[in-house]
């Protein structure tokens, strides 16, 4: 209409306000100086390496969790696939396979698991949630069916190196290094940001929406498996109920981190960050010695502070009501 | 050189295209005129590879066009520039501009610097401030607009489709938008600029092609036709179209409205509508009466004003509810989206706004309810095998039959009806003229929206003409013609 | 519901896979058409019933409830709780019931004060709750109850298991109460498009609270019901229910996008979870199998519609490429 706008959007920007991860940062941030201050002995190496392990885990899962929930999915999935992964593609470890066989096996099979959902995703056209809540129970299913529940213990040395020290970090810090360089830098990476703000446009513009929603959900399959194979090197056994509700974790981590669930907006940093803050708060509340079962009224409040406060931002500049 | 060749298209019950002949000059900036209803977005739909299911040919240089998706008409050089933009806010300008197409470097990773070194060239070009590197959810519509537009000139577009581009600009933004259309001319681009408002036309078009009722009307040079000749061709409707007898004697004031603003959408709005009276508001998209009519109704809260009705003063209503009660309905132009519970049964959708009513101790009341539905089903000719139909299963005419129930039996002195009409069939249309014929009748009052002159003109008592957010003129009955409604709406009568 | 309506349609096939499971292991198992066995089952599926009660009301409204399962977790350890401090039982449970409605409330204001999506919403209040129960608890048990009220659990009236028997009454009453009164119309109303309910002039709004207030209440009455059934009140209880429920309530026939749906439907996706495990183990299969049985039953009842477009989409747009070609 030609009138005078007068809340016509503003086209200046600070630096500062793109950055959307900063409050998470802040908090972060926060939460270092008041546990160095409160708990003795939390700025050590030793406690460090400790938490990084602790991260690592979940932190890998919301990374694929993320490249989901960008494209306006979700991936239910990943606790089942990792799962699935460790204890069928780790079958072979009693026999004195090595892990030149394990290993691809077992990210082989996260990448089938994952092809399979975003196939179903793409071709029955059916939300990902419920998708993915289908091949959650599937996968889990049939994971508890081969393996009949048994563990595989004891683990040959070679599967722990992976979990030892800061290892398990590196491979974190690694997997989101190089999942911000293809969310930012790519053309798969910046036409997710596409496909979840606007799929209609994402299809105008020729982006290969269906191949580019399977290769998300292969990548989740993918990383998934991954992170088994940390989860093995942590605990030094496999266990078949491995991974269960960690997709959970993984999507608060996510959440918290300020990727918005309607999709087409959030980073892999935010999520990173996501469950940096995730991990910290559980770490120091240990050394508090608060419960461990107190973690997550933590977690839900994050949850819902975070999304408050994407919430509160939008109510301000969008005062069109229902 | 585009050539359409006896194009046609139709929807069930619906021919929106009928033997469409007409050709468009390389180069030049060719207008595309008609009311609501005349085919035009059904052809720029066929053009830019929406639709490709249509009889006839279009040829592009004497080369069939053969498309089967927007993509792969971009690829032939054909790009448009939809009334709903689609761009990624989240991405930036260059990304936009990009998207899909990207250029791709060392590792996967995407050449941001030929992107943005490209698209500052193209943005150079039309001559606009922001830059590559700013996020589109940033930037202004206008803007916005602009952001498509380098869209299609690094694709290399050779055909530029513009559909109601200034809709949602401001008059500055407007003068803006032409000068980057003179700069896309130069380089050599052919645009079809689709467009209700005539003094645009006018002003930027070459050459000018009306349609009317989905057929080709006339194609002419800017120089050798005048608005009022165009206006005359675009409303000049053969009388096919008949309306019922207006009978209804003008009785007390029901609603009056003073001073009504919401910034941004509407200002000062001051109307009055009587008994028996059926108020026309004419105007084009984006003239803000859908926004004034949602107002009203409580949809969206007003800023400022007075609404009185029957002479009472009303606060001004923040929800449909408190209008309901008051006695003001709305009849949404969007009936699938604002108007009816797809899903639910035509019994269930009638009785939605009255469902508290005719309910015992939280119980519907199972027999007056199917009563209730019953006897409008039969009053309304309603045609269902079964009260309990779905609705979605229902034709365009009959869904805006139960919609219309749903009003009546809210017991409402106003009735806000904003383009009841749209995309049902003539019978249909006739009967819901008699609809509203019998409504003010009986006592009521109704505004009535319309975008189509002819029924506006055929059935209102008085008519509102509103542009630009503000109520222009006020005509009765009998002062009202096609041509100086439709000049004070295009701002033809200002050329 | 009408004959020849989608969904008559899709409780039919509900009932004709649940007759043909059990068919299936009557063939395979002696003991499963016994009376105890039906007994059993009947009386184990009476909590996640009713959660699926709570689950269905809540799709119907076009939202999403993940919380339901720690509900009903809390409103058993307030009863045990309140009753080791001393309080008089009937007041426990009153609490318990006003504690399940309180989570709801909880989730409804944050639903639509901040319009946030009932999706994460719920998840962030069934972690915290859950977190609440196992901070107080801390991997004990509470099995101290009033034994008249643990007795209710071996009730059988009929024939019929007392805790079976109340699931029923709870599914009469929300189906009497969906389609009956007319806040249940105006909850499928929402459910189906929230805008011309809107428009309509219903309070959207209210209806969202009454949904999540009246979901936790029927959590909360599962969450009295299991602690009967178990005799205790443990911290895992409801941990998947989630899961278990959403599944059980998208096969039975309920729309994840709201408007659509009955309880009936839901109550035999849950008869179904249960029968299959049931069978399963009597067999001496791995039990499994019901997740992966279940879950391609999810997949299939929700994908056939989209899988049959798909499929017909594809032959359409085959044929205009070759009426283009003729051209």
């Amino acid at each position: 209409m030609n009138m005078p706008l007068e809340q016509k959007i503003q086209e200046k920007r600070s630096p500062l306000r793109n950055f959307r991860e900063l409050p998470i940062f802040l908090f972060i941030v926060g939460m270092l100086i008041v546990f160095s201050i409160v708990i003795p002995g939390f700025l050590s190496a030793r406690n460090f390496v400790n938490i990084s392990r602790q991260i690592a885990v979940v932190g890998i899962l919301s990374m694929g969790m993320t490249l989901a929930i960008l494209t306006a999915g979700i991936d239910l999935s990943v606790g089942s696939i990792l799962s699935f992964a460790i204890s069928i593609g780790g079958m072979g470890i009693p026999d004195g396979r090595t892990i030149w066989v394990v290993y691809p096996l077992v990210l082989g099979l996260g990448l089938i698991l994952g092809l399979v959902n975003g196939f179903l995703i793409t071709r029955v056209a059916v939300p990902a949630i419920i998708i993915t809540l289908g091949t959650m129970n599937i996968y889990r299913g049939i994971t508890m069916i081969v393996t009949q529940g048994r563990y595989i213990t004891p683990i040959p040395s070679q599967f722990l190196y992976i979990g030892r020290g800061l290892t398990p970090f590196l491979f974190l810090l690694g997997t989101v290094i190089l999942f911000i360089y293809i969310t930012l830098f790519t053309r798969f990476g910046r036409n997710i940001y596409a496909i979840g703000g606007s799929e209609q446009s994402a299809v105008y513009s020729g982006v290969p929406v269906q191949k580019y929603k399977i290769a998300v959900y292969a990548i989740s399959g993918v990383l998934s498996a991954f992170a088994g194979l940390i989860f093995v090197g942590r605990s030094g056994f496999i266990q078949p109920q491995a991974g269960i509700g960690y997709e959970m974790n993984a999507i608060a981590a996510v959440v918290i981190g300020g990727t918005s669930i309607a999709g087409g907006a959030g980073s892999i940093l935010g999520s990173f960050l996501g469950s940096v803050l995730m991990g910290l708060i559980l770490a120091g509340l240990t050394m508090l010695s608060v419960d461990p079962y107190w973690q997550g009224l933590v977690t839900g409040i994050l949850i819902i502070l975070a999304i408050s406060m994407d919430s509160f931002r939008q109510l301000r500049s969008d005062r069109r009501t229902l | 050189m585009i050539r359409i060749d006896h194009v046609s298209k139709s929807f069930p019950g619906v021919v929106a295209l009928d033997d469409i002949s007409f050709q468009i000059d390389s180069e030049t900036v060719h207008g595309l005129v008609g009311e609501n209803g005349a085919g035009k977005s059904t052809l720029i739909k066929i053009i830019s590879g929406i639709y490709t299911d249509y009889e006839g040919d279009i040829f592009i240089d004497d080369q069939r066009l053969q498309i089967n998706s927007v993509h792969e008409a971009q690829k032939k050089g054909i790009a448009t520039i939809f009334q709903e933009l689609t761009v990624v806010r989240e991405l930036t300008v260059a990304e936009n501009i990009f998207l899909g197409r990207e250029p791709v470097g060392f590792a996967g990773a995407l050449d941001r610097a030929e992107m943005e070194r490209k698209s500052q060239q193209v943005l150079n070009e039309l001559n606009v401030s922001f830059s590559p590197r700013d996020k589109v959810g940033d930037l202004s519509v206008a803007n916005q607009q602009i952001v498509e537009i380098s869209k299609a000139l690094v694709l290399n577009t050779q055909i530029l489709i513009m559909d109601e581009p200034t809709s949602s600009l401001t008059e500055k933004e407007v003068q803006n938008l032409f000068s980057v259309i003179h700069t896309l001319k130069s380089k050599g681009i052919t645009i079809l600029y689709v467009s209700h408002k005539l003094e645009e036309i006018f002003k930027i078009c070459d050459a000018i092609t009306v349609l009317r009722d989905g057929k080709h009307i006339q194609t002419s040079l800017k120089s050798a036709t005048t608005p009022p000749d165009v206006i005359r061709m675009m409303v000049g409707r053969s009388l096919n179209m008949l309306f019922p007898p207006r009978t209804a004697q003008k009785g007390d004031l029901l609603l009056s409205v003073k001073d009504l603003t919401r910034v941004g959408e509407f200002k000062d709005i001051s109307f009055e509508v009587h008994a028996g009276e059926i108020v026309g508001f004419a105007g084009l998209i984006g003239s803000g009466r859908t926004e004034l009519a949602k107002a009203l109704f409580g949809a969206t809260c007003p800023d400022n004003g007075e609404i009185k009705i029957c002479n009472q003063k009303m606060k001004l209503f923040c929800h449909p509810r408190e209008a309901i009660s008051q006695g003001l309905v709305y009849l949404s132009e969007d009936r699938k989206q604002e108007g009816l519970i797809l899903l639910l049964s035509v019994r269930e959708n009638i009785t939605l706004p009255i469902v508290k009513k005719i309910s015992k101790n939280l119980f519907v009341k199972r027999k007056e309810e199917q009563n209730i539905v019953d006897s409008l089903i039969e009053k309304l000719k309603i045609k269902v095998y079964s009260r309990d139909q779905v609705v979605e299963t229902l034709s365009g005419g009959n869904q805006q039959k139960v919609v219309i129930s749903k009003l009546l039996l809210t017991n409402a002195k106003v009735f806000i009806f904003d383009e009841p009409t749209r995309g049902i069939d003539v019978g249909a249309k006739y009967e819901i003229y008699k609809i509203m014929n019998d409504l003010t009748a009986d006592g009521k009052g109704i505004v009535f929206i319309s975008s189509e002159l002819p029924e506006i003109l055929g059935i209102s008592d008085r008519i509102y003409c509103m542009r630009e957010g503000s109520i222009v003129k006020e005509y009765t009955r009998e002062e009202a013609n096609p041509e100086n409604v439709m000049s004070v709406l295009t701002g033809g009568s200002s050329i | 519901m009408k004959p020849g309506s989608e969904q008559f349609r899709s409780i039919l096939i509900l009932i004709l896979v649940n007759v043909g499971i059990i068919l299936v292991l009557s063939f395979l198992s002696p003991t499963f058409l016994t009376y105890e066995n039906l007994l059993s089952v009947l009386k184990r599926m009476s909590e996640l019933g009713m959660l699926a009660i709570a689950e269905t009301i809540v799709f119907i409204s076009g939202g999403f409830d993940l919380s339901i399962g720690t509900i009903m977790a809390i409103s058993g350890l307030i009863a045990g709780q309140m009753y080791i401090l001393g309080l008089p039982f009937f007041l426990c449970i009153l609490l318990a019931l006003l504690g399940g409605m309180a989570a709801g409330l909880m989730n409804a204001l944050f639903i639509v004060k901040l319009r946030l999506q009932p999706f994460i919403v719920t998840l962030a209040t069934m972690s915290i709750l859950r977190s609440i129960v196992y901070g107080v608890l801390r991997g004990k048990t509470l099995s101290h109850f009033p034994e008249s009220y643990l007795a209710s659990g071996d009730l059988t009236i009929l024939g019929l298991p007392f805790l079976f028997i109340v699931l029923v009454i709870f599914a009469l009453l929300a189906t009497l109460f969906l389609q009956r009164t007319y806040v249940g119309r105006q909850i499928y109303a929402v459910g189906g498009n929230e805008r011309s309910a809107y428009l309509s002039g219903i309070s959207v709004n209210r209806i969202k609270y009454t949904v999540y207030i009246l979901s936790g209440f029927i959590c909360a009455c599962a969450g009295l019901l299991f602690s009967i059934r178990i005799r205790a009140v443990i911290p895992d209880a409801g941990l998947n229910s989630p899961l278990e429920v959403v599944t059980a309530v998208v096969i039975g026939g309920t729309a994840i996008t709201g408007g659509k749906g009955t309880i009936a439907g839901s109550l035999l996706g849950v008869l179904a979870l249960f029968l299959l495990t049931n069978g399963f183990s009597l067999l001496n299969l791995n039990p499994f199998w019901q997740l992966v049985v279940l879950g391609l039953l999810l997949i299939y009842v929700v994908g056939r519609e989209g899988i049959s477009k798909a499929l017909v989409g594809k032959r359409l747009k085959k044929k205009t490429h070759q009426s283009a070609a003729i051209k």
